[in-house]
């Protein structure tokens, strides 16, 4: 069981290897963005940075979860929940940026016309 | 009641309770901050047609050493977990006090930041160009023993004034009175009048009793009252009463039209003949009470007030403030003074130069920053030398490079002071660094506050921007653009739940103690599922500081 005494004390050093690798990816994750040497593709922030950036990023949360959080060694009902998690908030993205493909179209948004008195009030076009 | 499977597993799941409970409240914080990261990534990608992002507009270091720090409490946090399962009291409570300490430097620094924002100026001019710097209006004539020259604006409380006002010549004012949010406004207008030797008195007799005879009226303040917080207070008390007197006559009236109406229309129901249901206007008019619902002071001799910008709309005669009170008088020169422009950003310009096919260079020559201001106009005229130099370098590196709009049409501040003190025939580029060289004397303070303002004075121009050219001034809050407003919000949220960790964690630590002596795997449990969520603060933060800052 990864939580006796003698598992802890070995995890302890893995903790502080773990954190030091944090420490170096935040520092390459500056250098990458300031340093013009390790500009990659166009000069300025482009694709190529990001998707960098983001990699750099995305390994560091990694290590938290899997190591800080004890994800590598939990019962299967937390990858359940926490893959949950995940997926509707993926999902919730993706619906925000399906919204793109489908604006509003009404042409009379611009040149509606309140008619007063109607008893079902209506914008028209003139 | 004993909690059950506080320490021992669940059979089914083989965990213990609030370990499935952290994991369901994480889930959830992972929809909130993914709800939010979305909608930065959708602002971003829509913005770029329309309005220049602003790419790396916060300061590294301070985002950098939270980073560091966060990190580093994410391990302190599991050591002291870590030390709970050893049995080592000690241990645990230094490495939780280091972790709370932790959250103390972050959020200061934070503050610091926030702070910092708060108080720069920043300016969207009519021709969609950007002044950033700091706001502040020297002293003109009338310079008060004490005060040089060169001293600044000082408000009663003796902050210096630092925002951009309005200042309108006031010789009426008119209160709605019953609205009753004047007690800051108020002290300042009457301060003011009494520097000025001016006074501020009621323009008409304020009455009370019936409306259909206001001769015999009862005059609660007569023509001449001074304006004072107790004469608004009763006039708006007052105001209250008839208001609340006239509504009560008014649905007495309407109950007594709709029983009668009722009692005529037997067998009907009520939308059939709801239309033929008037009010008895004349008897509600006898009994009536007079309503003030506006009061008018008239200020004597006419006293120049200053509002800030939000706080107030005004034309040439008359100002409005936002909580409805009306001012007539005169709208006085109001320019926007930066005692220091530390930035200009022609990106915006561009953009809609190059929509109306207007070739950019020639947009920001005629810009009004470029043309009235010599200044202005010679740091611009170095800033292209640099940006020339650049090209040429790109080109001698031949991969294809070339300077972006970031570097083509933003001065930031460092650039700033290096154009500044340099000649034009002295400017150079650092080849390598593909920018101006870096300022050497630039404070560690400085990284985090933006530059000293004081000692920098010669290295900034000064700016006085007339009122009609300015399309929108804010300082650096979520209304300046909608980076801001993203970016706080998200950091914002983010510190809270810093805080609320930090809250949580500190209870462990000073409560602990007796929890430790009867049920110690208990506490650690506990600690445990405080430390997840901290943990999951710090990976929100990893992902927060390279998009925010560095992208």
């Amino acid at each position: 069981m990864a939580d006796s005494p003698e598992a802890i004390k070995k995890s302890i050093k893995l903790y502080v290897f773990i954190g030091a690798f944090l420490f170096f990816g935040t520092i390459m994750t500056y250098l990458v963005a300031t340093v013009p040497a390790l500009d990659f593709g166009k000069h300025g922030f482009d694709t190529a940075d990001m998707v960098l950036g983001l990699s750099i990023a995305t390994i560091k949360a990694s290590l938290v979860a899997m190591i800080f959080m004890h994800l590598n060694h939990e019962k299967s009902m937390i990858y359940w929940l926490f893959g949950a998690g995940l997926f509707f908030g993926v999902a919730m993205a993706a619906l925000i940026f399906l919204t793109d493909g489908d604006p509003l179209h009404y042409s009379g948004f611009d040149k509606g016309v309140y008619i007063k008195g109607n008893p079902v009030h209506q914008t028209v076009n003139p | 009641m004993e909690i059950p499977y506080i320490v021992t597993p669940r059979k089914d799941t083989g965990l213990f309770n609030s370990k499935i409970a952290i994991w369901l409240f994480l889930a959830s914080e992972v929809m909130l901050f993914g709800g939010f990261f979305s909608a930065y990534v959708y602002l971003r990608l829509g913005a770029q047609e329309d309005y220049p992002w602003p790419e790396r507009a916060l300061p590294i270091i301070p985002g950098l050493i939270n980073t560091f720090v966060l990190i580093f409490s994410s391990m302190t946090v599991v050591f002291a977990w870590a030390s709970l399962k050893l049995r080592k009291w000690r241990s645990f409570q230094v490495c939780m006090s280091i972790t709370i300490a932790c959250a103390g430097i972050f959020m200061a620094l934070k503050s610091i930041e926030y702070w910092v924002k708060f108080h720069h100026q920043a300016l969207r001019l009519m021709d969609y160009s950007v002044v950033e710097g700091h706001a502040g209006q020297l002293l003109k004539a009338g310079v008060k023993e004490g005060e040089k020259e060169d001293d600044y604006v000082h408000d009663r409380k003796g902050n210096r004034i630092d925002v951009n006002t309005i200042n309108f010549e006031t010789e009426e004012i008119t209160f709605n009175t019953v609205r009753e949010n004047y007690s800051d406004w108020l002290k300042e207008m009457l301060h003011e009048a009494s520097e000025a030797k001016a006074t501020i008195s009621l323009a008409a007799p304020v009455k009370v009793g019936l409306a259909s005879d206001p001769d015999h009226a009862q005059v609660i303040f007569n023509t001449g009252e001074m304006l004072t917080q107790a004469v608004i207070d009763k006039i708006h008390k007052a105001q209250l009463d008839a208001g609340a007197f006239n509504a009560a006559l008014r649905t007495a009236d309407s109950r007594e039209q709709w029983a009668k109406a009722i009692e005529n229309h037997k067998g009907q129901k009520d939308y059939q003949f709801a239309e033929t249901v008037g009010a008895d206007t004349a008897s509600i008019d006898a009994k009536k009470h007079i309503e003030n619902q506006t009061v008018t002071f008239k200020v004597h001799p006419a006293v120049e007030f200053h509002f800030e910008s939000h706080d107030t709309k005004a034309t040439a005669t008359d100002a409005t403030l936002r909580d409805g009170t009306t001012l007539k008088g005169k709208l006085v020169e109001s320019p926007v003074e930066f005692h220091a422009v530390d930035a200009l950003d022609f990106r915006h310009t561009v953009m809609k130069a190059k929509e109306k096919g207007i070739d950019p260079e020639v947009a920001i020559k005629n810009s009004w920053l470029i043309k009235s201001n010599p200044e202005i106009a010679e740091v611009w005229e170095k800033h292209e030398k640099a940006v020339h130099q650049l090209e040429d370098q790109f080109e001698k590196e031949g991969k294809g490079r070339e300077p972006t709009p970031k570097d083509r049409y933003r001065i930031n501040w460092e650039e700033m002071a290096y154009l500044m003190q340099t000649p034009l025939d002295k400017v150079q580029i650092v080849p390598a660094e593909w920018a101006c060289p870096v300022i050497h004397d630039k404070t560690l303070v400085e990284q985090f506050k933006g530059p000293d303002y004081k000692v920098r004075h010669t290295q900034f121009p000064h700016l006085e921007v007339p009122r009609e050219h300015v399309l929108f001034a804010s300082k650096f809050t979520p209304s300046w653009n909608t980076f801001y407003a993203i970016y706080f919000t998200m950091t914002g949220l983010h510190g809270l739940h810093v805080i609320g960790g930090a809250l949580v964690l500190g209870y462990y630590l000073f409560f602990g103690r007796k929890m430790y002596l009867s049920n110690p795997e208990w506490l650690a449990n506990r600690v445990e599922i405080g430390g997840l969520f901290w943990h999951f603060v710090d990976l929100v933060w990893i992902f927060l500081f390279p998009i925010l800052y560095l992208m």
